[in-house]
């Protein structure tokens, strides 16, 4: 059996748990089962689950954030302020709600089943001049984020402004934003980090969530020696990207050190100010949005909390 | 049959389509539609119901054509609503507008008053005169038609030699396609899906520098052969300052686009598409001051919608095309196999350079670079050490990125060089076509002096890599 | 290389059909054209929003976005129309006759079968995106502030029903100047030489005398 894989751009630690999950899945059945991961050439990242839905390939990765509207369960993860800290509870929370019925349900209208999430860090600010770090100074900031993020800042009165994340460099040199929300490996990546005087260490506003799915018809097809082998692989390559992505984090600060880029620490009582007018109105908004729909809005929300008060129970 | 021969027999297929005739984008994706086809029903193994297969569970066609099908509608919609997309008709526009804004007389009356002294000055003021309209205008043909209208008149009036004067007029409409605004280097950004502000500020110098080339070799020739073109002279200073403020919107709009990639003197001011559209919105404002009003606005539009129509039907038929590609994996094996030869890189960037100029003698650039690029790019890119590279580790002596935009500039380069090549020059064919004395044969024949001033340029651009470089690395 | 090129017209049934559906494109091509115009204004107001009166345009790229079907899709059956899409005459130009129209013939049916099942194609890529059970019977949204984005996949079927049309009377019009042994039919773009395709197109901009 041949699998291909559809993400996008180059390969980075984003995309390490896919790398490996294609060298575990290999190696365990002898090289039967192999996967072709494809960066771009089989379908733009904003068409990944189309391309599940027609079978044009039998695995891939997006974003919740990119298409709200294609699948509305999984923003529950992508809410404001949800206090997640670190990449472990990410995993968590996202195997919690990826395994309710009303994700899978949803997931199935594009013949898509849930396999395993792309854990990413809090989008934290860098921005240019002096540091932001009351919400007054958040009034009129023109910053680039998407989805609920973007809502967030909005409502202490910052401008989100849509730029791609490729054009982000040139939108903060040209001053189209002040601030822009990535997560570090992106700060990186699309070189945001060479533009700032700053970062926000501990403002942790959210993320964005962004799963890896696989075609139903061709998950049913494999044999059970395969398909066990695939299901088995799942923990051990997100295991192998917690491990990746806490390298990077390390280097982290250096980079910051090396480019000269001061490390924001904001106040708990701003930080308090900014979720009590920020996260619960937006998140009241999204639960009633979903109930209109005929979504357990509630329910989901309730779980993502119940399962970080566990996670963090347990260790 | 493996993926990658299925991938040799499909463009070939392609190419043969292309050489009789069908119309390049449909070509194209009837070859990535055939292929992808072909593609599927050999993964599921060539059973005859696997072609048709009918899945009652999801009630869709789900066998070889039908998801082939689906694969192929998915990719109009999807690779054309792209922001970056939006220069090319916004650069397109700019070009028609700026003919109503009636900026093509200004710039050569203002040329011409300033360096028609020198010798061979008319031809000179013409060669900078195109140069100049080439800031406003993304398409060299139109450059060319304009030119032949305004400036060969002139030429025949003070003396100048009937061939040489339809020449210059033909070579200096290449210039378009090299000075931002370019749909063609657009173009090439989103296919090798590099920075367009960068691209397009590389052009500047390299179009200038040929620019300047042509008018050395013009001086050179009108001093030695003193028939050929002499010195127009008498324009008092009072005239020359007159002449400037009607072609100031050039300058505006040259400023403009490039402050909104690369202001050197603080923060850039926005992005390119922002950039483009703002200039084309200055000379809009200038065109409706010097008396456009709806019946040319209309036909500027209509003109316009026409050309990015023709643009962006070849754009989303290569890419159906691409994304078979993309299954067949050929990019891979080719660049494999350009990686792997016994030769030195910069023979092998010279032999793909000469196969270019030999398909430009018979394809047009637009189709030529979309047609080609998905394939030779990523070879390019290999021969070069990958994206990533290092300028210490790289075989060009440059970094991925840099080496994208230099081979960017050599091809845009050849594709123009191709337009006043025989046995199909367009530009020629246009410069003939509006002139009633003249024949394609004597446009040849007068644009030949350039072939050498276009083979020193890519000559010099092929060793002095710095000559493209320098403004992006700024950037 | 390219090739727009006459299209002859007489009091034929076919003739008739082709310059109502003329009327058509053209409507379609202008649509185009005012979305390439709308872009312009869409930029100006949004660098002056943010330069001058520090509010951006909230969308500006999901708005670009979904502009850029109209822009690219709406003049195709235009541009097939008089033949202008681009394509190389170095073999096709040197036939005449029934060879000739033999080879438009099988490329217009071979464009058609394509068209086909590009229509059906991105049919099915609209239909994705669109669930009228749901608010706006959206269910594809834009990235930034989440405009529904069935209209704009929409419109690709529809234009490409238009190039059908089109392509059905070209069918229609080269298999009867097969079967006729005609000259110089109706309702179909003519071969010009690259001479006379070079005079059309600089007569384009040189029509208007004010250059
Ligand atoms: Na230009
Ligand atoms: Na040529």
């Amino acid at each position: 059996t041949e699998w291909n894989v559809s993400v996008w751009g180059k390969r980075r630690a984003f995309t390490e748990h896919v790398e490996k999950l294609a060298e575990l899945v290999s190696a365990k059945t002898n090289g039967e089962f192999t996967m072709n991961v494809s960066y771009g050439g089989l379908s733009k990242n904003r068409e990944n689950l189309d391309g599940i839905s027609i079978g044009a390939f039998e695995m891939a990765q997006f974003c919740a954030g990119y298409h709200r509207d294609k699948n509305r369960v999984v923003t529950v993860l992508e809410l404001p302020f949800l206090g997640v800290s670190n990449l472990e509870e990410e995993v968590a929370v996202s195997k919690a709600v990826y395994a309710h019925p009303a994700a899978a349900e949803e997931m199935e209208q594009w013949n898509a089943k849930l396999l395993m999430t792309s854990p990413m860090p809090q989008y934290n600010l860098v921005g240019t001049g002096d540091p932001r770090d009351t919400l007054a100074e958040f009034e009129g900031m023109r910053v680039r984020a998407t989805g609920g993020l973007g809502k967030a800042f909005e409502a202490v009165g910052g401008v989100p402004t849509s730029v791609t994340a490729t054009e982000a460099y040139q939108a903060m040199e040209s001053g189209v934003v002040d601030t822009v929300a990535f997560a570090q490996h992106a700060h990186l990546a699309f070189g945001t980090i060479n533009q700032a005087d700053w970062w926000t260490a501990n403002l942790n506003p959210g993320t964005v969530n962004c799963p890896v799915v696989v075609n139903i018809d061709a998950y049913d097809m494999l044999s059970d020696a395969h398909r066990e082998a695939l299901d088995s692989s799942v923990d051990e390559a997100l295991d192998h990207y917690l491990a990746n992505y806490a390298t990077l984090l390390e280097k982290w600060d250096s980079v910051l050190a090396e480019k000269n880029v001061a490390k924001v620490e904001i106040d708990e009582a701003v930080l308090a100010e900014f979720r009590a007018k920020a996260a619960d109105p937006i998140r009241d908004a999204w639960i009633a949005d979903m109930e209109g729909q005929g979504l357990p809005g509630q329910e989901l929300y309730e779980l993502v909390v119940k399962t970080l008060a566990d996670h963090r129970a347990s260790n | 049959m493996d993926n990658i021969t299925i991938g040799l027999w499909v463009t070939s297929g392609m190419l043969v389509m292309v050489v009789l005739g069908m119309r390049v984008a449909f070509a194209a994706a009837l070859a990535g539609f055939i292929g992808i086809i072909w593609i599927f029903w050999a993964k599921m193994g060539y059973a005859p119901e696997k072609f048709l297969y009918w899945n009652e569970r999801r009630e869709i066609w789900d066998g070889a054509l039908g998801k082939s099908i689906a694969i192929a509608g998915s990719v109009p919609h999807s690779k054309v609503s792209s922001q970056a997309l939006s220069l090319i008709p916004t650069f397109i526009l700019i070009g028609y507008l700026a003919y109503y804004a009636k900026l093509t007389t200004a710039l050569f009356e203002a040329a011409k008053r300033w360096i028609a002294w020198v010798p061979g000055g008319l031809a000179v003021s013409t060669i900078f005169a195109t140069a100049g309209f080439a800031a406003v205008s993304g398409a060299s043909v139109a450059t060319a038609a304009v030119f032949a209208r305004i400036a060969i008149p002139e030429m025949l009036k003070a003396g100048y030699n009937k061939q040489f004067a339809a020449g210059v007029v033909a070579a200096g409409g290449t210039l378009a396609s090299l000075i931002p605004p370019s749909a063609i280097l657009v173009i090439y950004a989103i296919i090798v899906e590099q920075d367009v502000g960068k691209l397009l500020l590389a052009g500047f110098i390299p179009g200038a520098f040929s620019a300047i080339i042509y008018g050395g070799m013009i001086v050179g020739i009108a001093v030695i052969f003193k028939s050929v073109g002499p010195p127009v002279t008498g324009f008092t200073w009072r005239e020359r300052f007159e002449s400037l403020p009607p072609a100031l919107p050039i300058v505006a709009v040259v400023v403009i686009i490039i402050f909104f990639v690369y202001n050197p003197f603080g923060d850039a001011w926005g992005t390119p598409t922002e950039g483009g559209a703002v200039g084309a919105f200055i000379v809009f404002l200038m065109a409706l001051f010097r008396g456009m009003r709806w019946p040319e606005l209309k036909s500027a539009l209509l003109e316009t919608a026409k050309l990015t129509v023709m643009i962006f039907t070849i754009i989303w038929g290569v890419l159906i095309y691409v994304r078979f590609l993309g299954f067949a994996d050929l990019p891979g094996a080719f660049s494999d196999w350009i990686t792997s030869l016994e030769m030195s890189p910069w023979l092998i960037l010279i032999c793909i350079l000469l196969a270019y100029a030999v398909l430009g003698m018979f394809m047009d650039a637009i189709g030529m670079l979309l047609l080609t690029l998905p394939v030779v790019y990523p070879a390019i890119m290999a021969l070069n050490g990958g994206e990533a590279v290092t300028a210490a580790e790289s075989s060009f002596g440059m970094s991925g990125p840099m080496c994208a935009i230099w081979f960017g500039i050599l091809v845009v380069k050849m594709a123009e060089f191709c337009l006043i090549t025989p046995p199909i020059g367009l530009n020629c064919f246009v410069v003939a076509g509006v002139r009633d004395d003249l024949t394609v044969q004597d446009v040849f024949k007068g644009v030949t002096p350039f072939f050498v001033a276009d083979a020193v340029t890519i000559a010099l651009l092929v060793a002095f890599p710095s000559i493209v470089l320098w403004l992006p690395s700024l950037a | 290389m390219a090739g727009s090129s006459a299209v002859l017209e007489d009091g034929s049934l076919l003739s008739r059909l082709d310059r109502q559906l003329l009327k058509l494109e053209q409507v379609f091509a202008l649509i185009s054209g005012l979305a390439v115009f709308s872009l312009m204004f869409l930029a100006a107001y949004s660098v002056g929003g943010r330069k001058f009166f520090a509010s951006p345009l909230a969308g500006y790229v999901d708005w670009i976005e979904a502009l850029m079907p109209l822009i690219a899709f709406m003049g195709i059956a235009y541009v097939q129309r008089d033949g202008s899409h681009i394509r190389m005459d170095m073999v096709i130009g040197k036939l005449s006759g029934r060879v000739l129209w033999a080879a438009e013939l099988l490329s217009v049916v071979l464009i058609l079968l394509l068209m086909i099942a590009l229509v059906m194609g991105s049919w099915a890529h609209f239909e994705r995106s669109f669930d009228c059970a749901r608010p706006l019977c959206s269910r594809d949204s834009s990235i930034d502030i989440g405009i529904p984005i069935w209209p704009s996949k929409l419109i690709v079927p529809v234009a490409f029903s238009v190039l059908c049309l089109r392509l059905m009377i070209q069918v229609w019009g080269y298999g009867r100047a097969l079967v006729l042994g005609l000259e110089s039919p109706v309702a179909v773009p003519l071969v010009q030489s690259i001479e006379e395709q070079a005079l059309a197109e600089a007569d384009q901009l040189g029509g208007h005398d004010n250059g």
